[in-house]
């Protein structure tokens, strides 16, 4: 966990609306998949709390949607040469075991940004079946990294490439052939409800890396709570964002 | 290099820059950042008696220059505070237990629990309470003055601080209040209610629709309210208010603050109290500011020009 001014190498628009931005943090960052960055715009008080998609020694990039007004922000202020403040690396990170060898990876939006990472951490060691979805062929991007994998679906809601139907779809009726060991997701809500319904009753550990709004991004401030099914408060930022999705409330 | 040390009724603090409650928890987190010791003291999130979960979420948005937050006070209870954290926070730095109630009677037990264990006891009123039909206590004079007295009453050893809010008539009237009731010291400003709508959704960005605003924003107007205060009372004044640099903090203590608190700049840059606190220093150094507390309301005011 690590305050740094890091320089801005590249800010670029990869898909429609989607931007890969990649900083020098001036410092090596050892990275576990699936960990976050609370990445400061300037002039807005609150950070934003995005994925790290890929750690190279010093260089972190982050891919993130143009959501709202901070996010416009840094896609176009934010140019190459210029000063970013980022806290990181963040939360607990994907963890996959010794002995779990097949490894199902379901994404959906810019859930498939932390799930990059995995397939990176993991593509040499393990067998990695992907499941990606996106809206649509506008919003196809980073392709070649989810090759890395043994396999790879992309879905899309109006099968304008690959899958016509949501990541969950196709890789429920991949599931038979596949038997993953665990499963790891991450994606909006209603995707994460659907996986959990699908998966009922099969006997595979699921894990899911989750959204909420943050504070200070450290496990502090108490803003970031999720429900765990035995009603006691999880940090999403402190104690996930990934959690066995049996554990939490969606 | 400037003395910044202050002694705020009795109790001697390295420098004036506390993380203000429920931006900093029990101090562990930015520990893993860098050594709190060199803070002033940090002050707690909002202990209760009894542990509490806090509103749903989303608890936090953001506006132009400022946050609102409405976490509920969720906490873990003073007794697992004083089980797990106490003892660690109390040798890294001043502790300012930040308490909370629903109840009248919850204040002044919370208060007997924690005496003579922490180096003050700050009494956060702001809170919705059942007593005055969920208003907060902190809204009525004779309130503040009531709760104030019973705290008051319950600690032999350890300085009460009365954290006022600032969403009242008068801050003047509530701060001759407190001081009345026996406060050691004020603190200000909590944060102000503010809403947030999400027009495309219509509806609020809240689950608890309303929440308290904090952050740059509201930093004039604090600096307004520690004046009125620290004007009207004859203990010590503690400012916060979208303090983000050490002049701003400056900014407060000229207005009349003993010691300065720091809360959303803490989200915005981890390391803000430490850089506040060298920013402090080095204004000192220009200015052939010897001692901090030579600045403390060293502002020169207009008299009010007659009509
Ligand atoms: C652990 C984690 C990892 C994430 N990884 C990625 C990623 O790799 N790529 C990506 O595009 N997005 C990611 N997100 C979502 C991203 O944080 C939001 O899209 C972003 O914060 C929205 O900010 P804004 O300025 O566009 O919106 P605004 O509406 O201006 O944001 C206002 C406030 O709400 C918060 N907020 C709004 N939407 C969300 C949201 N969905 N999740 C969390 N906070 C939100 C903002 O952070 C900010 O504090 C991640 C979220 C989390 C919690
Ligand atoms: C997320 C959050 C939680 C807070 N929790 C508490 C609390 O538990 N008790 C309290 O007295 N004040 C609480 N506050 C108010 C702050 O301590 C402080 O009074 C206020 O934020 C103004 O300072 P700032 O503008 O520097 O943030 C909280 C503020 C924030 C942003
Ligand atoms: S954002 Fe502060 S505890 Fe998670």
């Amino acid at each position: 966990m690590r305050e740094v001014t890091g320089i801005v190498l590249e800010n670029r628009e990869i898909a429609r609306g989607i931007y890969s931005l990649t900083f020098s943090a001036g410092e090596e960052i050892s990275v576990r998949p699936g960990q976050f960055c609370m990445i400061g715009v300037q002039g807005f008080p609150l950070r934003r709390p995005i994925a790290i998609c890929r750690a190279e020694g010093e260089r972190i990039t982050l891919c993130y949607r143009v959501n709202g007004n901070g996010t416009r922000t840094l896609a176009e202020g934010c140019k190459a040469g210029e000063k970013v403040s980022a806290l990181l690396p963040l939360g607990n990170g994907f963890f996959v075991q010794e002995g779990e060898k097949k490894v199902a990876v379901v994404g959906g939006g810019v859930g498939i940004f932390p799930l990059i990472s995995a397939i990176r951490a993991y593509c040499d060691e393990k067998e990695i079946y992907a499941y990606m979805g996106f809206r649509g062929r506008d919003a196809l991007c980073l392709e070649y990294e989810m090759r890395r994998g043994k396999e790879l679906v992309i879905a899309t809601d109006d099968g304008s490439v690959g899958y016509h139907g949501t990541a969950v779809q196709a890789f429920m009726e991949d599931f038979d052939r596949v038997r993953p060991d665990v499963v790891l997701s991450c994606g909006p809500t209603p995707m994460l409800r659907a996986l959990k319904s699908a998966m009922q009753g099969r006997n595979v550990p699921v894990y899911v890396s989750l959204e909420e709004r943050m504070g200070c991004g450290i496990g502090a401030c108490l803003v970031c709570v999720c429900d765990r099914t035995n009603g006691a408060h999880a940090r999403v930022c402190k104690d996930g964002p990934v959690f066995e999705m049996n554990d939490v409330v969606l | 290099m400037a003395d910044l040390s202050v002694n705020v009724c009795g109790v001697s603090l390295k420098n004036p820059v506390i993380p203000a409650s429920g931006t900093f928890g029990f101090g562990r987190e930015f520990d893993e950042i860098y050594d709190i010791s060199c803070l002033g003291g940090v002050a707690t999130k909002g202990l209760t008696l009894k542990p509490r979960l806090g509103n749903p979420v989303p608890r936090i948005a953001e506006r132009s220059g400022v946050i609102l937050n409405a976490v509920g006070l969720q906490n873990p209870g003073v007794e697992a505070f004083i089980a797990h954290d106490l003892a660690w926070l109390s040798q890294k730095t001043r502790v300012l237990a930040n308490v909370a109630g629903s109840t009248l009677e919850d204040y002044g037990e919370i208060c007997a629990r924690l005496d003579g264990l922490v180096d003050f006891v700050e009494l956060n009123i702001s809170c919705p309470n059942v007593r005055s039909g969920g208003m907060a206590l902190g809204i009525k004079a004779e309130n503040v003055k009531e709760v104030t007295r019973l705290a008051k009453d319950n600690l032999k050893k350890t300085p009460l601080i009365v954290k006022l809010s600032p969403n009242v008539e008068s801050i003047a009237n509530n701060a001759r209040a407190a001081e009345e009731g026996g406060a050691d010291c004020l603190s200000l400003v909590n944060t102000f209610t503010g809403l947030a709508i999400d027009i495309e959704r219509r509806r609020p960005i809240l689950a608890n629709n309303t929440g308290g605003v904090s952050g740059a924003g509201i930093k004039p107007i604090a600096v307004r309210m520690v004046y009125e205060a620290s004007h009207a009372v004859n203990i010590p004044v503690i400012g916060m208010g979208g303090i983000a640099c050490g002049e701003d903090a400056i900014e407060f203590m000229m207005a009349g603050a003993a010691a300065v608190q720091v809360g959303t700049q803490n989200f915005t840059d981890t390391l803000a109290c430490p850089k506040i606190i060298e920013g402090m220093n080095a204004w000192c150094d220009r200015h052939g500011v010897k001692n901090i507390t030579e600045i403390v309301g060293a502002a020169t005011f207009n008299k009010p020009a007659a009509k």
